[in-house]
């Protein structure tokens, strides 16, 4: 994909976020929409373009992420959007050198749940490379996620970039032995995502970060880097876990890279961020969207449109990243719906919150006698 | 004479049940209950609202209640509205898009209990849905008041 500035309807220093319009997901460029809505029998997707000044050999690769699988038997919608996106994976599979799967693939953790995720996968026939998510990890304290997928964090050197996959899930402080908590209550508090319970469970560690350290200290500065995560490398919103707790820590040790993405999922929405010279680009779910936290949305992001929560297959998908011979990191959101962003404020996912103040929630905080 | 007498018995009867209302307003003026509230009395009122409101939030956070059945999804409401965001309770009464009508929160609750969650509809004027109502407005509480906003 090339550089159109017809297409181009939003620039922020150095980010280029553009829009294209596709006929039937084909890389025909349709015309220019400056207000980013749908025209005519196009099918509208969304393209994010992150200069760079780097170079590289470009790649192009899949991300699926929070499928949130509960046993067939008590739900087959998240089943069939899981397969949905897998199948368009495969479909594409040419154009992809791996696909990652970004954590969130039980609801509950459950090995039936991790396993039917597994059956799932073999629909992808490309390399698949794996992080955890929360769900994923504290029924077993992922016993059952590392026998099916491998343990984390990994790394390899693909086309000259730097490719690291971390565990920023897996590491939480422990909120249950002390209250005497079953696997099942704890995975009960972890995975209600406003709960009070499971505290600041997102984060990487002095382990890890020390490991990061280490794995980049023989990468050129100038060189790009890629990391997968499960939640944000930034604090975006706290409560939600919608951050890294040690965030402050891991920007300090990326920031002599100049040319730093991390993708992550858990936030279920289109998100963009900058800290000196990296970038956070949130993904979507498959299973269904989060609404924007009440505070907090960087200023780079643009919000997606507001989800009718009639069709399941709304605001919802995977996405399509690309790492372009200028070491662009281009990011088109497979979301299953005519058009992606809101521009208008009633149409905005955020902008239609200004009358909105909320609360967290009470009746947890007394679950356990505290 | 008869008349005159009449007239005047009716003119004293009013003056008496004027100088009675005057007397009894400038006595009970303070109080539409007729008892002041003291400290215990308004805990007693709140404790009975927060009793609703963490039933609410139970049942908004997948807790059942004997006779209903929000959900066979395995969905629960706090899923796609953590701490009850993007519910807008403060918006309705209001033309609801998905209905195609006019709608309140009550209704707009039942319809995400029947269609995204594949759950049976609750009783609108029932126990469940006062609690769920009282969740979701205290959970929205200082929220600015725009009733009919898309």
């Amino acid at each position: 994909m090339t550089d159109n500035k017809h297409d181009r309807d939003h620039v922020v220093g150095n980010v280029d976020i553009t829009r294209r319009t596709f006929l039937h997901k084909s890389l025909l460029t349709g015309g220019a929409v400056a207000t980013g809505s749908a025209v005519g029998v196009f099918q509208t997707l969304s393209s994010m373009e992150i200069a760079s000044a780097a170079m590289s050999e470009p790649f192009s690769f899949a991300w699926v992420s929070d499928t949130h699988l509960y046993p067939r038997e008590l739900n087959q919608r998240f089943i069939d959007k899981t397969v949905r996106a897998f199948s368009e994976v495969q479909a594409m599979g040419d154009k992809f050198d791996f696909m990652v799967f970004g954590g969130d693939l039980a609801q509950l953790g459950h090995p039936v749940e991790i396993e039917l995720g597994a059956e799932l996968l073999q629909e992808v026939t490309i390399p698949k490379h794996f992080i955890p998510g929360e769900h994923d990890w504290y029924l077993d304290l992922g016993e059952s996620w590392n026998k099916h997928f491998g343990e984390t964090p990994w790394t390899f050197d693909h086309k000259g970039v730097r490719i690291i996959g971390v565990d920023s899930v897996g590491r939480a402080p422990d909120y249950w032995s002390a209250r005497g908590m079953s696997n099942e209550e704890r995975m009960a508090h972890m995975s209600g995502l406003d709960g009070s319970q499971a505290g600041p469970w997102s984060g990487l560690g002095s382990e890890q970060r020390q490991w990061l350290s280490s794995t980049l200290s023989d990468w050129p500065k100038d060189a790009p880097v890629i990391i997968f995560s499960h939640t944000p490398f930034y604090e975006y919103y706290p409560p939600w876990n919608f951050w890294i707790r040690d965030w402050r820590e891991v920007q300090e040790i990326l920031a002599p890279w100049q040319n730093v993405t991390n993708i992550h999922g858990h936030v279920h929405q289109p998100l963009y961020n900058e800290i000196g010279g990296m970038r956070s680009i949130g993904m979507l779910a498959t299973s269904w969207p989060w609404p924007y936290a009440p505070e907090g949305v960087p200023a780079l992001t643009r919000p997606m449109l507001r989800v009718d929560p009639g069709d399941h297959f709304d605001g919802v998908g995977w996405s399509n990243l690309t790492m372009n011979a200028e070491a662009h990191m281009e990011v088109e959101y497979m979301m299953w719906r005519e058009q992606v962003f809101g521009v208008g404020r009633a149409d905005s996912g955020t902008g239609d919150n200004v009358n909105q103040k909320l609360s967290p929630r009470i009746s947890d905080r007394g679950w356990t006698g505290d | 004479m008869q008349s005159f007498k009449s007239k005047g018995l009716i003119a004293l009867i009013s003056a008496l049940l004027c100088v009675s209302l005057a007397f009894v307003f400038m006595v009970n003026r303070a109080s539409a209950h007729k008892v002041s509230h003291d400290a215990d009395t308004l805990k007693a009122f709140n404790d009975a609202f927060m009793e609703q409101v963490i039933l609410g939030d139970e049942l908004f956070h997948g807790a059942t209640m004997e006779g209903i059945n929000m959900s066979n999804t395995g969905m629960a409401c706090a899923m796609c509205h953590p701490f009850s965001s993007d519910v807008h309770p403060h918006e309705y009464p209001k033309f609801q898009e998905q209905m195609s009508e006019f709608a309140t929160l009550r209704d707009m609750i039942n319809w995400c209990i029947e269609k995204p969650n594949e759950g049976e509809i609750i009783d609108p004027d029932g126990e469940a849905m006062k609690a769920l109502e009282a969740y979701i407005y205290w959970s929205n509480r200082g929220s600015v008041l725009d009733p009919g906003r898309h």
